[in-house]
């Protein structure tokens, strides 16, 4: 039998042995850990609208499909993508907001929404799609970072339905890693990042979309950026317009990064 | 023929052929080279595309470098940080000195909750102590998830690679593994219908087993938060929904803060698969009521991890995140694919990782598995210098061998004694030149080439030729042209 308390103590021996300069305690490596560089870009130097259109453009290369509205289009935009979608059973996480369900049930016939408070994942799985906030958006790499709030749902809830709409505001992207990671106050006690819909290549390097968790991935991003509500209020602009009214220098023929730096 | 993909190879370094033998029947394979060299060549394309667009990609290296020093440098105290936060969290957190020891608290914690399945993320580390076999052996039916490694499981074939384990197999060997297996006749080749085929496969032991194992990519000190990096969701799956979660881990896996992810994530997925971020990243901190497994264990596993941590130029080994990006970029991996290393893990890592997790033991001939060419320690996310170290390894098996009492007389080592008597004086190197001149004037050939030499020269002339001495030494021309100036 495994002696559990002596294998603890023989590996830290062992590894005290082979460290000797290694501090005492976590309180002495302040320093240390404050001294390591880092001198990689920690923030993006991307416009607003030239970073929301990185994080439009990373999600529609992993093919998600993507709408853009305003605060107040969202629970009409949300009935639109739900009737689109075929389907008729949706679940959401516990803390979701009457307006993204009830315009929806509403218009929608045979439409049937399920709140989380606990659901089996038998009930989960019978679930033909699921809507949920996010934390925060990485226009960098395209990724949806989910902190499982009680509007983002438990892991289970994004994980299984087949179809799954997030819905994203525009005050939520970041350009950069590094500058999600400076949002956070400290760790997330449970986090998802989400990079397109599952995938493999295990099959001769072959890119297959889907293989366990949502095949579908919707995002509604919700313009609640300053310049683009004020500008959207304007009565000589309209979403159709809207574009040649914004600071647009994001040339996607390249990504943001690779901009020659003058 | 065998079945695809089956070919008995032996992954075990005690008793894997030497990597000379071993590469030799590979490269007698060309359905092995031509699989291996596609996957390669499409991951190397799309890795370079994204590291160029990186114009910080060697900061990034320079800090995961630093971290990766820094948290080896100090491994105890962030060891226990991360030991007392975790359980703190609800976790219970176990210590494994070695790889029987893994296994039987693996075993006992299934005995626990009556397990008689478990589902399996892809862990290289429990590959490296062969857990798979001694579950099934005590009667619990050990399911992976991945679906290279459930073409692996199947086909009862062995990992070639780290991050891709079944690239040495292709869509037609995968198509008649899986349908021999599963059953399924009208089967087609086509990587959609296989993904489907597994999808379908796994869903229900997904749905109904009770008990997964996962491996981990990093352990945060500062939170006692785990870190799966993963792109199929089958991960998500088994760490979300069955009710106990065990994870095995290295000890070196971890890092001190949250923070440091934003470093290690830009290079993982952009060095293993050539993505910006890989689709799915998990990080879970101990037990969160009412969300996932609500009984969850770590079992951190040194198995030789801290021998090498005591060696000054061989500590950088435990630096390593796992990308693969060194056996991607190697000539000699993509020769051989990844069987030849006879280890779980092959490439420039394995062959300087597995004969030190070996004690120097075994695996002796991994260290010559290599060229020196240094193309793996440019591509490294972590900046880990695998030549250096190929270098430290090659000098303790020659030390070795010459403490050996049969090999006083050995011709080599006779050799090399003799020149070092020759060498180390100026007045016996000039008379070795004169006497090399002379003597090897008979085989030199009229285009100044040397063709063939008899006994051990011979092991050089084999296979290449060997420029004639010249008529001078520069010692001798210098002399005479010294005079002439005056």
């Amino acid at each position: 039998m495994n002696q559990p308390v002596e294998s603890r103590q023989l590996t830290l021996d062992r590894i005290r042995a082979a460290t000797p300069s290694a501090a005492q305690d976590a309180s002495l490596l302040a320093d240390a850990y404050a001294a390591l560089p880092r001198a990689y870009i920690r923030r993006g130097d991307l416009s607003a609208q030239a970073r929301i259109e990185l994080m439009i453009h990373r999600l529609r290369e992993y093919d998600a499909e993507v709408v853009e509205c305003t605060p107040e289009e969202l629970a009409d935009a949300l009935a639109t993508q739900l009737a689109a979608s075929g389907r008729h059973r949706f679940v959401a996480p516990s803390g979701a907001p009457p307006e993204w369900l009830v315009t929806s049930a509403y218009k929608i016939k045979g439409l049937e929404w399920t709140i989380d408070h606990g659901l089996d994942i038998d009930e989960i799985e019978k679930a033909e799609g699921v809507v949920t906030a996010a934390t925060c958006g990485i226009a960098d790499s395209g990724t949806i970072v989910l902190h499982h709030s009680a509007t983002e749902g438990r892991r289970v809830l994004t994980l299984l339905p087949d179809w799954y709409l997030c819905i994203l505001r525009a005050s939520q992207i970041v350009e950069t890693l590094p500058e999600y990671f400076s949002r956070c106050q400290q760790p997330p006690v449970l986090a998802t990042y989400i990079s397109g819909p599952s995938a493999t290549a295990d099959i001769e390097m072959t890119r297959i979309k889907g293989v366990h968790g949502p095949r579908i991935l919707v995002v509604i991003l919700v313009r609640d950026d300053p310049e683009y509500i004020n500008l959207i209020h304007r009565p000589d602009v309209n979403v159709a317009n809207i574009s040649k009214y914004l600071d647009l220098d994001l040339d996607l023929r390249f990504t943001a990064s690779v901009k020659p730096k003058l | 023929m065998t079945h695809a993909g089956s070919e008995r190879v032996s992954l075990d370094p005690r008793f894997a052929p030497p990597f000379p033998e071993a590469a030799l029947i590979m490269l007698r394979n060309p359905q092995l080279r031509k699989n291996v060299g596609h996957a390669i060549d499409v991951i190397q394309t799309k890795r370079g595309k994204l590291v160029v667009e990186k114009t910080d990609w060697q900061e990034l290296r320079s800090a995961a470098s630093a971290i990766r020093v820094h948290a080896l440098e100090n491994l105890g105290v962030y060891l226990e940080e991360f030991e007392a936060r975790c359980t703190a969290a609800g976790g219970h957190v176990h210590w494994a000195a070695d790889a029987a020891e893994a296994r039987q608290i693996i075993l006992d914690l299934l005995r626990e909750e009556n397990a008689s399945e478990v589902i399996k993320i892809k862990t290289m580390t429990s590959a490296e102590i062969q857990l798979n076999p001694f579950l099934q052996a005590a009667g619990v039916n050990v399911y992976e998830t991945d679906l290279a490694e459930i073409i692996l499981q199947l086909g009862e074939g062995e990992p070639s690679h780290i991050v891709v384990p079944a690239l040495h197999i292709n869509r037609s060997q995968v198509r008649e593994i899986f349908a021999r297996t599963m059953g399924l006749k009208n089967l087609s080749d086509d990587p959609k219908e296989l993904t489907n085929a597994a999808r379908t496969y796994l869903r229900q032991k997904f749905l109904t087993v009770p008990t997964a194992i996962s491996g981990a990519n990093f352990l945060i000190a500062e939170s006692g938060t785990v870190s799966v990096v993963e792109s199929e969701g089958n991960g998500r799956m088994c760490l979300t929904l069955p009710r106990t979660l065990i994870s095995l881990v290295g000890i070196e896996k971890v890092l001190p803060r949250f923070q440091d992810l934003e470093v290690m994530l830009q290079l993982l997925a952009r060095s293993a698969t050539g993505e910006r971020m890989n689709p799915y990243t998990s990080l879970w901190t101990g037990v969160s009521p009412g969300d996932g497994p609500q009984k969850f264990h770590v079992v951190l596993l040194d198995n030789g991890r801290s021998r090498i941590l005591a060696k000054t130029k061989e500590r950088q080994t435990l630096k390593c995140i796992r990308c693969a990006a060194c056996m991607n970029t190697c000539p000699v991996y993509r020769q051989t694919g990844g069987h030849a290393y006879g280890s779980v893990y092959p490439g420039p890592i394995g062959a300087i990782l597995t004969p030190q997790l070996m004690q120097m033991k075994y695996a002796q001939t991994l260290p010559y598995a290599s060229s020196l060419c240094g193309a793996c320690y440019e591509v490294c996310p972590v900046k880990i210098n695998i030549p250096e170290v190929l270098l430290e390894l090659r000098s303790q098996v020659v030390n070795q061998e010459r403490k050996q009492a049969g090999r006083f007389f050995d011709l080599m080592y006779l050799g090399l004694r003799i020149a070092n008597l020759i060498f180390a004086t100026a007045w016996g190197f000039h008379a070795a030149q004169r006497m090399g001149r002379i003597g090897l004037r008979f085989f030199t050939s009229k285009d100044g080439w040397i063709h063939s030499l008899p006994s051990l020269g011979a092991k050089w002339t084999q296979t290449r030729d060997l420029r004639g001495l010249p008529k001078q030494t520069f010692h001798q021309w210098w002399a005479t042209h010294a005079k002439e100036e005056k």
